[in-house]
């Protein structure tokens, strides 16, 4: 099964093609710029090396939040375009695929974005070096609670990936927080992909109707919607 | 905080208030924050005219109230101009992703409604006067 993957959560972009387990050509971007500029040209190009044609794909997968709301929207649009005409697709929590690029870590693996107003948005996972466990859904957590929830896994190695890692290294006091790889740190087609498989065949997938992005917050607009309908008495 | 007035100006017109923003523009650094208050009508819209005249000359400005934010991009630097009006909280802002605009001057009027929208560092122009009236127009230079 050919899979493509699009992360564009946060400032980094990453793209994968993927046959089934196999990682078959990655495009990683962390200039800064804009990825509703890159991330077409960026893919054209690795379609290209790869000798793929946009027809050839079976499944498409994108990273459907939460994190940067512009960038959420921009990777789901994306992906909704390319799969448009009703093909299998996957939305992957951004969370879930950060967790997998720590799979083969022993311990709990927690990954940490930016939500800003001191918080992150994280999902606690417990990885036995093959395999990762969820323990908690997606939210925007305090530094402070998450602390807290850390706390309760004594003894256990914990690894923190994506980009609140920095912040977090420095707000969470606990000794057992370990050093993570750079190159682990951030979002990683590939992760998106394998991810997207493992969903694929439990049956959880949708086509690019069914697709869409997950905030974890009210957006401004279903904000304004709401006061709207609740002024109207609706 | 720290505060330092770089000029205080009268202003009878629309094209002298468009002046006043130009000469802003010319001191400002790719990627600075200029903060817009003043009353609907005081003539925040024409200050960033003004300014972007000079950053991106020739790019279409109208008022951002219903779109939010219009971007000007020039051949060199490009100009995010927000207007916060309907915005509620830090929420909204994170929702219409403000925060993800890096890499350009950044002109946002109604700053004074939503706190959690300015940086440590920037400009702020107080227009004050509406409708016929001569306006006041101050600018400073705020560090938080």
């Amino acid at each position: 099964m050919k899979i493509l993957a699009v992360d564009t959560s946060a400032t980094v972009l990453s793209v994968a093609l993927a046959e089934d387990e196999k990682t078959v050509a990655k495009a990683t971007l962390n200039n800064g710029l804009t990825h509703s500029e890159t991330l077409l040209p960026t893919l054209e190009g690795l379609m290209d090396e790869a000798k793929w044609k946009f027809s050839d794909i079976d499944l498409f997968a994108v990273s459907e939040g939460p994190g940067s709301f512009t960038g959420v929207r921009i990777g789901v649009s994306f992906v909704k375009g390319l799969a448009f005409g009703g093909k299998k697709c996957v939305g992957v929590s951004t969370l879930e695929a950060l967790a997998n690029n720590l799979s083969d870590f022993c311990g709990i693996i927690s990954p940490v974005m930016d939500a800003r107003r001191s918080q992150f948005y994280n999902a606690l996972f417990i990885s036995d070096g093959k395999e990762l466990t969820r323990l908690t859904e997606d939210r925007a957590i305090s530094v402070q609670d998450l602390e807290k929830e850390l706390e309760k896994y004594a003894e256990k190695p914990i690894y923190l990936c994506g980009d609140g890692y920095e912040i977090a290294r420095k707000m969470l006091k606990n000794e057992n927080i370990c050093d993570t790889p750079s190159e682990r740190v951030f979002q990683d087609g590939a992760s998106v992909a394998r991810v997207a498989l493992a969903e694929y065949k439990k049956g959880n997938f949708t086509d690019d109707m069914g697709l869409s992005p997950t905030y974890l917050r009210v957006p401004q607009a279903e904000r304004e919607r709401l006061e709207r309908l609740a002024k109207e008495g609706k | 905080m720290k505060k330092e007035t770089l000029y205080e100006f009268s202003s009878e017109s629309v094209e002298k208030t468009e002046e006043i923003g130009a000469l802003l523009a010319k001191e400002l650094g790719d990627s600075d924050f200029v903060a817009l208050v003043g009353d609907l009508g005081a003539g925040k819209t024409a200050f960033v005219r003004g300014m972007a005249s000079v950053i991106t000359p020739d790019a279409p400005v109208c008022s951002p109230t219903y779109a939010i934010v219009n971007e000007y991009t020039g051949d060199k630097r490009r100009l995010c101009h927000f207007d916060i009006y309907r915005l509620a909280d830090e929420d909204d802002l994170i929702s219409i992703g403000f925060y993800d605009y890096k890499n350009c001057v950044m002109a946002v009027e109604w700053c004074d409604k939503i706190a959690e929208v300015l940086p440590e560092e920037y400009y702020l122009v107080t227009i004050l006067g509406s409708g016929d009236e001569t306006r006041k127009i101050k600018v400073e230079k705020i560090f938080n």
